[in-house]
């Protein structure tokens, strides 16, 4: 039995600490543990600000899936003041939010997943004309044949595509074999090159997806051209509550939205749904088939026993989230709860979550058992619902080490700064595969009976992977691979959405409608004295709330639910374990020493640890130092 | 032994071509916002100074400044990392993860002694002795430390390591300071922005490893080249500044006319970043040329300088371009009278432009 500390854990955003008990002669994870070992309290800072500059504020929460907060952020704001953002402005967000996805999603598969898989220094023994020949081959064999309504097809021929030539893989090999003779190995240094799991793939594969590295990290800037256009800048881009502050006018030739800047809009989706089809999904998929086909189907954990989702991408504009009317026409209604999924699509459990169930008391809730957070004594041992919770920081020894220096954390006692999310008392995974478990189950049962043309094209998706793998969908969804995998799905779904809401825009603007901004709330005169409101978001790492209390024009609580809270959560003895720790007890490991196959079922969740998070009584009470989930996000 | 190559060196141990290598420093000079009769010097600066290593560590952030480093267009992200600079030790993008990629960078610290550029992304937390960031099992306020002992120099990467950034502002629950609080003796170059501008990152990194010396800096210690002036100073919609034509609220005429951003909250009358002359992807836009005003995320404190929509009461100097250092000998206050009479003014021409873009659009019907 040996105990191994991953820490700090790499390519991921914030900071993760795993400790795992590895029973080294059956490599079985007899023990696992997850710990977000920093907290920021933006929440708290929240607190006595102008709900007008909240968006700002949320956005900082995280700048990899930057923009995701302060959408949710404005949602929540927009919500409890009852403003009604025009529809060019839910159309931009939704271009805005649809890019984001598959940016956050290209980037963790090939410069935060794929290192994993694929390594440079195995791509030297790679045949540069057997890759070019392996690259058509993949190209001809992993295509879905999926494709968006798009109606103004502006691209005459895929502008990016993957190059298939002897001579372009040498030169790619013959620089690696430089670096690596360099001994410079730079960002490359120091990981397991010798681990067996590299040995999976062909060397023609690793030089193929290094060589798509090296493409993608030049490209992936592109995708989110829309967020320069429209909000300015990338990282976190500017909003305005209300709508968009990107005024369109054909009119004025210092407008900030008019042709030639929609064009330039237009261009940006066109590649980024070129690199879905011509590049990540062929990867993707030809990489989780032979990992498949092999029989490495482990690390499924909570996902085979419960998902959860909020839905998104309001289709048209909408009154508010809290009067249900959010939910009412969304293109991807992955709204809900399934357990069991594991026993087949027929057998799995499907039960609706709506935006009132966001504040049932019965519904949400959040433990502190394992968490650096103390509650008062009258609710010891109790959990609460957000809005109920107070919570004092309680920071407690490691097992072994000091204070200031670990060697062990305590998985009896207290070891993270996330809490514990729990639906009606439970544990649940989110992310694109929970997604996509959840589509696929309202759809196969009959629960959605008018599939939007998004749900549609998620079935398709799988049935088509399923069908290429010769597997039912929970033999291969509920794994390491099935979790990365769906995501280069959702992937390829969000290009074409951002495609159909550009469309959506140009529409509407030539009807003659260019307001982006609905200003008629927007002096604190014209708001209530007290008001609530919650905003969602199906973010790139699973469904996220936030929620917001204003009373006397200034924000009195500000609370957010992230996903990466609810899969990186710390265990609780009556729910069990969270994602992350099922997932990694669901995972062999072939080298203690190594735990390659561990880093691999983490990254699959794409974590992301940015968020300590603060909350407090949202009776009014002053700003008792609570908090709810440290580390947040997506 | 040699430890540390020159670009030069690098591009022949790589058989790169003179000429590929002649056309990398061409695009260096442009970068750097240099003059082309400068481009010999770079390439002279090229050969002989050493290819630096960088160790990249992360407090207290949001890694929104490790996605601008890789959204750089010129130089590009993979031609940074694998060709300009020799990035040890990195968590966002290492392959290796826990002890063998800290035992990386011990080794990496001893072996280029003195030599290293550190970089640093994020605040360092000092509430209850520094337990709300722990990275390897130790607190980053120690790591931070050990690190920039043996560092050449370093840049604070972001306003989060320039100034403290959010997690610093009101009420600073984790006490979170900048990088420089807590850091003395060493040269610290000033990268703020939140994030900054791509190509400011990577322009700050490659001016110092082709001189192996750093940028020229202000009295804050921010690159003169990259924050010498105000956005406000070469901003597009100066001239409407200029002229009293504001954006009296979104998405009114005057926003699609794009006006001046001044009177709905606009920072950048204060706000020393680049915005104004490289823009964010290469040219393409800033949040004002979005329509969006700027709430001067590269300012010292911004975030406490709220509400962001509220009209700034001390604009120095209307009328003039002026640096960080003159401004702080100015007396900003006896100069806001005359700004506020301007914004007075700007109904005027607001009346006006609105009868005019009435008037357009009745000739287009």
């Amino acid at each position: 039995m040996k105990r191994v500390v991953v820490d700090p854990v790499n390519r991921i955003e914030g900071h993760l600490r795993l400790e795992v008990v590895v029973d080294e002669a059956t490599g079985k994870v007899q023990e696992a543990l997850s710990s977000g070992t920093a907290w920021r309290g933006i929440e708290l800072i929240l607190k006595d600000r102008d709900p007008r500059d909240a968006w700002a504020f949320a956005q900082r929460i995280c700048g990899v899936c930057t923009t995701i907060h302060s959408l949710s952020c404005l949602r929540a704001v927009e919500d409890a003041l009852g403003i009604e953002i025009p529809k060019n402005a839910n159309y931009i967000r939704n271009i805005i939010e649809a890019t984001q996805m598959v940016h956050d999603h290209i980037v963790h598969f090939y410069h935060l997943h794929a290192l994993d898989w694929v390594s440079p220094v195995a791509a030297l023994k790679a045949d540069p004309a057997a890759t070019a020949a392996l690259q058509n081959a993949v190209l001809e064999k992993y295509n879905l044949n999926v494709k968006g309504p798009i109606e103004f097809d502006t691209e005459a021929y895929p502008k990016e595509f993957p190059k298939a030539t002897t001579v372009y893989f040498r030169s790619v090999q013959e620089k690696i074999k430089k670096i690596v003779d360099s001994g410079q190995l730079g960002i490359f240094s120091a990981q397991w090159w010798d681990h067996p799991d590299y040995d999976v793939l062909p060397p023609e594969v690793h030089l193929m997806a290094v060589s798509h590295y090296l493409n993608m990290l030049d490209r992936q800037r592109d995708i989110v051209t829309s967020h320069v256009v429209f909000g300015g800048k990338n990282p976190h881009p500017h909003y305005v509550v209300g709508g968009m502050p990107c005024s369109i006018s054909m009119n004025d030739m210092n407008a900030p939205i008019n042709t030639e800047r929609l064009a330039v809009v237009d261009a940006s989706i066109n590649m980024t749904i070129a690199l879905n089809n011509y590049f990540y999904i062929p990867d993707v998929l030809a990489i989780g088939e032979i990992y498949v086909k092999q029989g490495y189907v482990d690390g499924g954990g909570l996902a085979k026993e419960r998902v959860i989702g909020f839905g998104d991408y309001p289709d048209e504009k909408y009154s508010g989230t809290s009067n249900g009317d959010f939910h009412k026409n969304l293109l991807l209604r992955s709204d809900g709860v399934v357990e069991n999924f594991a026993q087949g699509v027929d057998k799995a459990i499907f039960y609706p979550f709506e935006a009132k169930d966001l504040s049932d008391p019965d519904v949400l809730t959040e433990g502190v058992e394992h968490s650096w957070y103390d509650y008062p004594e009258k609710d010891k041992n109790k959990d609460l619902h957000p809005w109920d919770g107070v919570t004092n920081p309680k920071f407690t020894a490691p097992k072994e080490g000091s204070k200031t220096d670990w060697k062990y954390l305590d998985e009896n006692g207290k070891y993270s700064w996330i809490k514990t999310p729990k639906w009606r008392g439970k544990m649940a995974e989110v992310g694109p595969l929970s997604r996509y478990i959840i589509v696929y189950t309202k759809v196969k049962q009959g629960i959605l009976t008018e599939p939007t043309w998004v749900e549609k094209m998620m079935v398709d998706q799988v049935d088509a992977v399923s069908k290429m793998l010769n597997l039912s969908p929970e033999k291969w969804l509920l794994s390491t691979v099935g979790r990365t995998a769906t995501r280069g799905l959702e992937s390829q779904v969000m290009g074409y959405i951002s495609k159909y809401y550009l469309d959506k825009l140009i529409n509407n603007i030539k009807a003659g409608d260019t307001s982006v901004t609905n200003t008629e709330k927007w002096e604190p005169s014209t708001w209530p004295k007290a008001a609530k409101g919650v905003g969602l978001v199906e973010a790139p790492r699973g469904a996220l709330s936030h929620w917001v209390t204003i009373k006397d024009g200034k924000i009195d609580n500000y609370q957010a639910v992230v996903p990466s809270t609810w899969n990186a959560c710390p265990r609780d003895s009556k729910s069990g374990y969270g994602a992350y720790e099922t997932s990694m007890m669901d995972t062999k490991v072939k080298i203690a020493d190594k735990p390659l196959e561990i880093l691999k079922v983490i990254h699959s969740f794409d974590p992301c640890l940015a968020c300590a998070t603060h909350l407090y009584d949202a009776s009014g009470r002053k700003l008792t130092v609570v908090h709810s989930d440290p580390y947040l996000r997506l | 032994m040699k430890d540390v190559e020159s670009l030069w060196d690098l591009f022949q141990k790589r058989n790169v071509s003179r000429r590929n290598f002649l056309k990398t420093c061409v695009t260096i000079t442009g970068i750097l916002g240099l003059s082309p009769s400068l481009i010999s010097d770079v390439v002279s600066a090229a050969e002989k100074q050493p290819l630096v290593p960088v160790i990249w560590l992360h407090g207290h952030e949001c890694t929104g400044c490790d996605e601008a480093f890789i959204r750089s267009q010129s130089p590009f992200a993979s031609d940074v990392l694998l060709n300009m600079i020799s990035m040890e030790y990195m968590d966002v993008l290492a392959a290796a993860a826990g002890e063998p990629l800290e035992h990386h960078l011990q080794e990496v610290m001893k072996k280029y002694n003195g030599k290293y550029l550190l970089a640093v992304e994020g605040a360092v937390p000092l509430n209850d002795d520094g337990i709300h960031c722990m990275v390897g099992g130790k607190t980053f306020v120690h790591n931070l430390k050990e690190v920039a002992k043996g560092a050449a120099a370093i840049i604070e990467v972001g306003s989060c390591a320039a100034w403290g950034g959010i997690q610093a502002a009101k009420p600073n629950p984790t006490k979170s300071v900048s990088v420089s609080d807590v850091v003395s003796g060493k040269t610290i170059i000033k990268v703020p922005g939140c994030p900054p501008i791509p190509e400011v990152i990577t322009g700050v990194i490659m001016h110092y490893t082709l001189y192996g010396q750093i940028p020229p800096l202000d009295s804050k210690g921010r690159p003169k080249q990259f924050f010498g002036n105000r956005i406000h100073d070469t901003c597009y919609r100066r001239p409407f500044f200029d002229s009293g034509m504001f954006v009296e609220k979104f998405d009114d005429a005057a926003s699609k006319a794009g006006w001046c951003l001044y009177k709905v909250g606009c920072r950048g009358p204060e706000t020393y970043n680049s915005c104004g002359n490289l823009r964010w992807w290469n040219g393409l836009s800033y949040p004002i040329q979005s329509g969006a005003p700027c709430i001067g995320c590269s300012a010292n404190n911004f975030w406490d300088n709220d509400p962001f929509y509220n009209r700034m009461p001390n604009i120095p100097v209307p009328n003039t371009i002026v640096n960080a250092d003159q401004v702080g000998i100015v007396a900003a206050g006896a100069l806001t009278a005359g700004v506020i009479i301007h914004g007075a003014l700007s109904t005027i021409q607001h009346k006006k432009h609105h009868k005019e873009t009435h008037d357009t659009e009745k000739d287009n019907e």
